[in-house]
């Protein structure tokens, strides 16, 4: 990473009244990074975006830009542009006025913007709908508009509001790849906020999760996957099976965890929390492995439920010392465990690289 | 689902009418006396042909004319200086704290919910504790007083509906407070803006109440018409309810028009 980040998000608090919306929150962006803000609704991520676009103010901390102290800056002299969830677009303008907005109020040449829009309508695909009015678009379209509206003034940096939420779900893994390829042709910063764990996975350079207002964890979309540190991440991020235990020991990264069903190994990502401490080992579903002859002093479990989810079987099997779990198996549906039936008794196991070292909260 | 009554149903129906002919029966009656003269030759009641004469007397009248220009003149004023003050109002209340913003919507509304005699004594209290003699300019302002509230129900319905996020965006687009105002604010309120006008226009037209308390020389049509009333009934009379009455009428037409799309676009 570079040494002055585009922006820095400086231990930044925000209250409303006697609620404390964030807290600590410490971000930085790169020039020409995807990065995602995600979290579940609450949490404080449509916060961070609206104070970076200046729509809020701050409580604590400092919001620097290139070095540079946005406080006193306002919202029209801040080199972002939105893209609001509702899209916020001009009713009573057509799509070329909407897109050429921003060129219009800095007094641009009327030719200047006239090319301008066309380009940027042509970049989003929308070349030929800009005599159009946005009640005549459809709500990709709309999107569309509403991104050609934002970059037209060349930002350093795009704010993105949840804005796939509205759209249906092949509209949206179809706008998905056009924002990714996009960010990548314009070379500018995307901050995209969603909801959708999936979403940021497919999308981002680098996720933060955020949770109750403060930031949970931060890194790329895999190693948030296969590393979660903590008991939210693990859970928002995909799927996860947590059980919880008492660390015993560690050698190196690889730690021996006491829990109700016996000793099992997990792998801790940074500092090995100290031994006697209560833990959660997360294993995702796709990484048990199931044996019908086990080895002696295998980790039997019995299957519960077994679902058919097209191209994969959810196999849910209980442990009869962790009574309130039940652990869950992924596998692809022609993997060969179509002979499973419900009331057997399987020896389940994973490598220890996949099972993830979690502090307790 | 409904349930067929039919002799509910005619009865609702007849109720109706009879409520709209006791409504509007007197108005027709106006009008249409207004071209037929009613004669009395040795005591029987009988129509004139169909005249113009009544509106032919009442354009040849300088005193109707001239209480028509002041009509209209207060109207325009009114109407416009209260569209002003409605919109400063209405954008004050989107942004104030609740309190401020309550306390303001209970001063603004008052003058319109006070009895009119109310509001016009006090005006006229007011204008004579001031020693500001009465006049074309003391009917306006009593005309603003009384449309304000109307003007600023309707532009802030409007506004409310239009949400901040607009306002945002153009912000966020580079524009200052006043473009947003100019390019963005304005044009989405445009119905509301002319509709509000518009009712204003008509309430100020036919205001009689208050401005009988604060009017000097210069009197209204609605003024004039009672003062005609007083001294005895001539034809031009009718002409002239007539003629408020279509007026009347068409801006209340056009107001249903713009109400019906409020958003000028689907949105």
């Amino acid at each position: 990473m570079r040494v002055q980040p585009l922006l820095h998000l400086e231990n930044i608090s925000k209250r409303y009244g006697s609620v404390r919306v964030l807290d600590g929150i410490d971000i930085t962006v790169a020039d020409n990074e995807f990065l995602t803000i995600l979290g579940p609704s609450g949490s404080g991520k449509t916060t961070i975006l609206r104070i970076i676009g200046g729509f809020e103010g701050i409580d604590g901390g400092r919001l620097m830009f290139e070095g540079r102290d946005l406080a006193s800056v306002p919202i029209n002299r801040r080199p972002f542009n939105t893209v609001f969830q509702d899209y916020a677009l001009f009713h009573h303008m057509n799509v070329a006025e909407n897109v050429g907005y921003g060129l219009k109020v800095r007094g641009r040449p009327k030719a200047e913007i006239a090319a301008k829009v066309a380009d940027v309508l042509e970049t989003v695909g929308l070349g030929a709908l800009g005599a159009r009015y946005p009640a005549q678009l459809s709500g990709g379209q709309r999107q569309r508009v509403a991104l050609a509206r934002a970059i037209i003034c060349e930002p350093r940096l795009i704010l993105l509001d949840e804005p796939l939420s509205a759209l249906d779900v092949e509209l949206r893994a179809q706008m998905q790849r056009f924002l990714k390829s996009l960010q990548r042709r314009l070379g500018i910063a995307f901050v995209f906020i969603t909801h959708d764990q999936e979403e940021a996975i497919a999308l981002s350079d680098r996720i933060i999760v955020v949770h109750r207002g403060r930031i949970e964890q931060e890194g790329a979309p895999e190693q948030l996957y296969r590393r979660p540190r903590t008991p939210f991440t693990a859970a928002f991020l995909g799927e996860n099976n947590l059980i919880p235990g008492t660390l015993t020991s560690a050698e190196g990264a690889v730690c021996q965890v006491e829990t109700a069903a016996g000793r099992l190994q997990a792998t801790v990502d940074g500092p090995v929390p100290s031994p006697g401490s209560p833990v959660l080992l997360a294993v995702r579903p796709e990484h048990i492995t199931l044996t019908a002859n086990p080895a002696p002093g295998a980790l039997l479990a019995e299957v519960a439920e077994i679902r058919f989810l097209g191209a994969n079987i959810l196999i849910e099997l209980r442990h009869p010392a962790l009574p309130d779990t039940l652990l869950k198996v992924r596998r692809l549906a022609d993997g060969g465990t179509t002979g499973l039936r419900i009331g057997q008794s399987l020896a389940i196991g994973w490598a220890a690289a996949d099972a993830a070292l979690l502090a307790a909260s | 689902m409904k349930q067929k009554a039919p002799l509910i149903d005619a009865l609702l129906g007849l109720i109706a009418m009879a409520g709209l002919i006791a409504l509007y029966a007197p108005l027709v009656a106006v009008a249409a006396l207004s071209f037929f003269q009613i004669l009395r030759v040795r005591g029987v009641m009988g129509f004139a042909p169909f005249s113009l004469e009544p509106y032919v007397a009442l354009i040849a009248n300088g005193e109707i004319l001239a209480a028509l220009a002041t009509s209209l003149i207060v109207a325009v004023v009114a109407s416009l200086a209260s569209l002003v003050l409605a919109l400063m109002f209405a954008f004050y209340f989107v942004s104030a704290r609740r309190g401020f913003g309550l306390m303001m919507q209970v001063m603004v509304f008052l003058p319109f919910l006070l009895p009119p005699i109310i509001t016009g004594l006090s005006l006229l209290i007011a204008f004579r504790e001031i020693e500001f003699s009465r006049g074309l300019a003391t009917i306006i302002v009593g005309h603003i007083v009384f449309i304000v509230p109307v003007v600023y129900r309707t532009v802030l319905v409007r506004l409310q509906l239009l949400g901040g996020s607009l306002t945002e965006a153009s912000l966020d687009l580079g524009a200052s407070q006043a473009q947003t105002l100019i390019h963005v604010i304005l044009p989405q309120m445009r119905p509301a803006l002319i509709s509000g006008v518009l009712l204003a226009f008509a309430i100020s037209f036919d205001e009689t109440l208050i401005t009988l308390f604060v009017a000097g020389s210069e009197t209204t049509l609605p003024i004039r018409l009672w003062a005609m009333m007083r001294v005895g009934f001539v034809p031009e009379i009718n002409a002239l309810a007539t003629l408020i009455l279509v007026f009347t009428a068409v801006i209340t037409v056009a107001i249903g028009l713009l109400q019906r799309s409020p958003a000028g676009h689907a949105s």
